[in-house]
């Protein structure tokens, strides 16, 4: 789990361009929108993008995207389990 | 100074809007245009504060003298009322002459097996576009601000239905994204306005007329992130009753870096809408300041 979260934080670096942060920085609790990182719902389109991309899954509804993206920890538990890559 | 934010709905109400659509099945549109500018525009022009934003734009953005200004003002809503009349008529059905430039560009993706973007901006009269431009491969998905009054959006969705265009309401929560993401990834084609920003999103900045401006990342960033091709697309008025189409490419290098891929989209998108104001500076409908 420790190792798909490290991936994630670094996959999310890139693809946000957040240069001026290492994957040291992304707490894996804290929240990735509002007053955590900072992100927007285009953000999120991002991550559904790696989610697609990397792993293989695809997301179907927006209620379920709130619950995955509350953090780095929650993205990681769901991939673990519904990865197909 | 007017706020930066457009509040994404059409001035009246929905009664107002359906009686326009009954009249506009009757009566010319042009004597609706002659009514608007001889008692309609002359009243906005005094209560409505769009006067002063266009005033910067003409003054501060084209660089016009005060005579020449205050002309493009007055012109500038005269063009305004007639696409608003133009779209009600459209929905009371309506027909325009309309030549597309960049046709070929467009049929060419439209043939293809993989989704791109369409870029608009709130200059000319976009609406037209989703009756010129069908795909009977492809659905093309309008996003459209949520809050739009509930003619407008029967309007559309009885106009865009005809045509194979559906629309995406902008939304608070992140249902429109999955929507406008299952839409590129089904290889369909989506429409985004690219001038305005909605909401507190972020934004990225471009020289435009030659002062910085604010753009939403939204678009460009999609359009990234999918590697998708992207179309910037502008429909302006010509005569009383005619549109000209322009489509545009918007090239950019897929292997550089996702930041530049992004920044070069919106140069290129900036230099189109630069030539296209230039070329028709009557229609730029962005009323509240552009640069601040």
């Amino acid at each position: 789990m420790e190792a798909l979260i490290e991936e994630l934080k670094k996959q999310i670096i890139e693809a946000l361009n957040l240069e001026e942060l290492t994957p040291e920085d992304i707490d894996a609790d804290a929240p990735l929108f509002g007053d955590g990182l900072g992100l927007d719902s285009i953000d999120a389109l991002e991550l559904i993008v790696i989610l697609d991309k990397k792993y293989g899954i695809r997301l179907s509804s927006p209620a379920e995207g709130k619950e995955i993206f509350k953090n780095v920890r929650s993205i990681a538990e769901y991939v673990q389990k519904a990865r197909k890559k | 100074m007017e706020n930066r934010q457009w509040k994404g709905t059409t001035y009246g109400n929905s009664g107002m809007h359906r009686h326009l659509i009954r009249l506009l099945r009757v009566l010319d549109v042009r004597v609706l245009y002659v009514f608007s500018y001889l008692f309609v525009i002359p009243f906005c022009l005094i209560f409505n504060a769009s006067r002063r934003s266009a005033w910067r734009f003409y003054r501060n953005g084209l660089h016009q003298g005060f005579f020449r200004a205050a002309w493009s003002v007055y012109a500038n809503h005269c063009r305004f009322a007639e696409v608003v009349i133009d779209r009600f008529a459209m929905y009371a059905g309506k027909r325009f002459r309309i030549v597309v430039d960049g046709r070929d560009e467009f049929e060419r993706r439209a043939a293809g097996e993989d989704g791109f973007l369409h870029l608009s901006s709130h200059i000319g009269n976009y609406e037209l576009a989703g009756y010129s431009l069908g795909s009977e491969k492809k659905t093309i998905y309008a996003v459209v601000f949520a809050d739009e009054k509930a003619t407008v959006m029967e309007g559309r969705g009885r106009m865009f239905g005809r045509n194979n265009v559906k629309m995406i309401a902008l939304r608070e929560d992140m249902g429109h994204l999955f929507e406008i993401d299952e839409a590129l990834s089904g290889g369909h084609i989506v429409t985004f306005p690219s001038d305005r920003m909605m909401g507190e999103g972020k934004s990225l900045s471009a020289a435009f007329l030659g002062r910085t401006a604010r753009f939403p990342q939204g678009p460009f960033r999609v359009a990234v992130m999918r590697g998708v091709d992207v179309l910037a697309v502008n429909v302006m008025k010509e005569g009383w009753t005619g549109y000209h189409v322009y489509v545009t490419p918007l090239p950019y290098d897929r292997t550089l870096p996702k930041k530049e891929q992004v920044d070069t989209l919106l140069r290129e998108y900036v230099a189109q809408l630069e030539k296209c104001i230039r070329r028709y500076p009557t229609q730029w409908y962005n009323f509240f300041d552009f640069w601040a």
